[in-house]
């Protein structure tokens, strides 16, 4: 251990197969505490497989992955890792049989064996901070996709992780309700949390992120800061891909 | 002040979406029930020679069908539980035992299951116990009512296993994987997030099977126990009136079934919830 230096998640040369697609061919990706990275790259580039090997939802072929210095080798291990990181769902996956604050404490009794008022209160301090406390006795077909994603990602802050990893949080939106998540997930960037994010949000990648990793074929092509690859991107893969995204 | 008022309609109005109705309106389908109960009253009291005369008779023979069908349907709800969850289990043992008890029950029919474990089964275990030499295993005695309950929460936990499999198969894979990733272990998940949203799917489909039960359950007549079935056919035999029996202890059957029904939409409507 070397301190400062010693990265928060580590991935070290993953491999992974479905059946006979090779999804992520040999990937090694270090990130520092407090960084945001954005994970950018087509459909089918391996980004959301990656994401989800982070917190061993994936299971990986070869490699290691070390998480906050505990490698994801046991199934003890995994849980461990699994409750310090966040994940943020496409469809946000809310417990469509609990009311929102059901949603928010269930894990916190579970797993962090805080008392029913402890948790009510974390609950309705994170609905707050998401901008939607009226909704608390809401069930999750009630209220539209951004407030349900809202509530996602104060469900995942509830176990207070060091680590929070987005997976396409904005895809299944309608445009006007982007925004208010985009703002909650740029509020939690700047507060200093660590965020993996793979998105198509170009406009958030360049205000949020300091790093922007660029996928393709199951490999990472590229990784720069948002302006320097946004503006000189090396690699012709990486130049054809944003020709198609920033252009319009 | 405009939009707490905007709000407060928009819930009352959530509250009426359709199958969310108050619970305690009761479905018009109850007069059926009525109906039948009302012609056994009716025929009891014109004719109570032979049709009270009959019901007394039978009387315990409806508290011996009732109890097998209660206590293997709470039985074999446990069995389906395990039996779904060793179905989608990835331990392929699990798998395979759960399957393949699965399809062998499917396969054999419930009146043959039913003598095989009153009449065969007590004299297997005599044997292993006469070879083993374990005296209280040779000196066994078949119980009727045990062996007719274990029967049916056999055959009918199979049935009970597929159901629950498919139900909790219905419930979309990002439940689990969300409670997955708050850290939640398999069981954990299972208990506090998919279980209770399967059973909402399940329910109708067990409650069909509790009704079909209660109708098989006549089927253990065939093996010395005096339920209803049993009952009607000693007191044809007594008294040669066919007629009047039978159709007394159809339409006995035929209340408990409706009964049952009435009882199972009424859970039904109570749990259901919008998705």
């Amino acid at each position: 251990m070397n301190g400062n230096n010693e990265p928060i998640i580590h991935i070290e040369n993953i491999h992974k197969r479905f059946g006979k697609v090779h999804a992520l061919r040999g990937v090694s990706l270090r990130i520092q505490k407090g960084e945001v990275v954005v994970i950018v790259g087509p459909s089918g580039s391996g980004k959301s497989t990656l994401l989800r090997c982070i917190n061993r939802l994936e299971e990986y072929n070869s490699g290691k992955i070390v998480v906050d210095g505990i490698p994801l080798d046991s199934a003890q291990n995994i849980n461990a890792v699994r409750q310090e990181i966040g994940m943020v769902f496409q469809s946000f996956n809310l417990f469509s049989h609990m009311t929102v604050m059901d949603n928010l404490v269930l894990a916190q009794k579970i797993i962090r064996k805080r008392s029913k008022d402890e948790a009510h209160k974390v609950a309705l301090d994170l609905l707050k901070k998401v901008g939607i406390p009226e909704k608390i006795n809401a069930y999750p077909s009630q209220i539209s996709g951004g407030q349900q994603q809202r509530v996602a990602i104060a469900r995942a802050l509830a176990m207070n992780p060091r680590i929070m990893l987005f997976d396409e949080p904005t895809s299944a939106l309608d445009p006007e309700m982007i925004k208010e998540v985009l703002d909650v997930m740029m509020a939690l960037a700047k507060e200093g949390m660590t965020m993996v994010v793979v998105s198509h949000e170009m406009g958030f990648a360049r205000a949020a992120a300091n790093r922007i990793i660029f996928m393709d074929e199951g490999q990472i092509i590229e990784e720069a800061p948002p302006d320097q690859l946004f503006s000189n991107p090396r690699h012709e893969r990486t130049k054809r891909f944003l020709s198609k995204v920033l252009d319009h | 002040m405009l939009t707490s008022r905007r709000l407060e309609t928009s819930d009352s109005a959530l509250k009426n979406i359709p199958g969310a109705e108050p619970h305690s309106r009761l479905d018009p389908w109850w007069w059926l029930v009525v109906l039948v109960a009302g012609i056994i009253a009716i025929l009891s009291i014109t004719r109570p020679d032979p049709y009270w005369r009959i019901i007394l008779f039978v009387r315990d023979g409806i508290g011996v069908t009732a109890i097998i069908t209660v206590v293997s349907f709470i039985l074999m709800l446990f069995v389906g539980m395990l039996g779904g969850l060793g179905r989608i289990s990835k331990n392929k043992a699990i798998n395979l035992i759960t399957t393949l008890y699965v399809e062998l029950v499917r396969g054999v029919p419930l009146l043959v299951q039913l003598i095989w474990w009153y009449f065969a089964f007590p004299v297997v275990i005599q044997q292993i116990g006469r070879w083993t030499g374990i005296s209280f295993l040779a000196a066994y005695r078949a119980n009727a009512l045990v062996l007719a309950i274990f029967g049916f929460v056999f055959c009918y936990g199979a049935y009970m296993s597929e159901i629950f499999r498919a139900g909790i198969q219905s419930i979309p894979k990002g439940q689990m994987e969300a409670a997955r990733s708050l850290g939640m272990n398999y069981f954990q998940s299972m208990r506090h997030v998919i279980l209770p949203q399967a059973i909402r799917v399940i329910l109708p489909p067990v409650g069909n099977e509790f009704i079909a039960l209660l109708k098989d359950s006549s089927l253990v007549s065939a093996v010395a126990l005096a339920d209803l079935t049993r009952r009607g056919k000693e007191f044809m035999s007594a008294n040669f009136n066919p007629i009047e029996t039978w159709t007394m202890v159809a339409l006995i059957y035929l209340v408990m079934t409706l009964f049952s029904a009435r009882i199972v939409n009424y859970i039904e409507r109570r749990t259901k919830f919008e998705r």
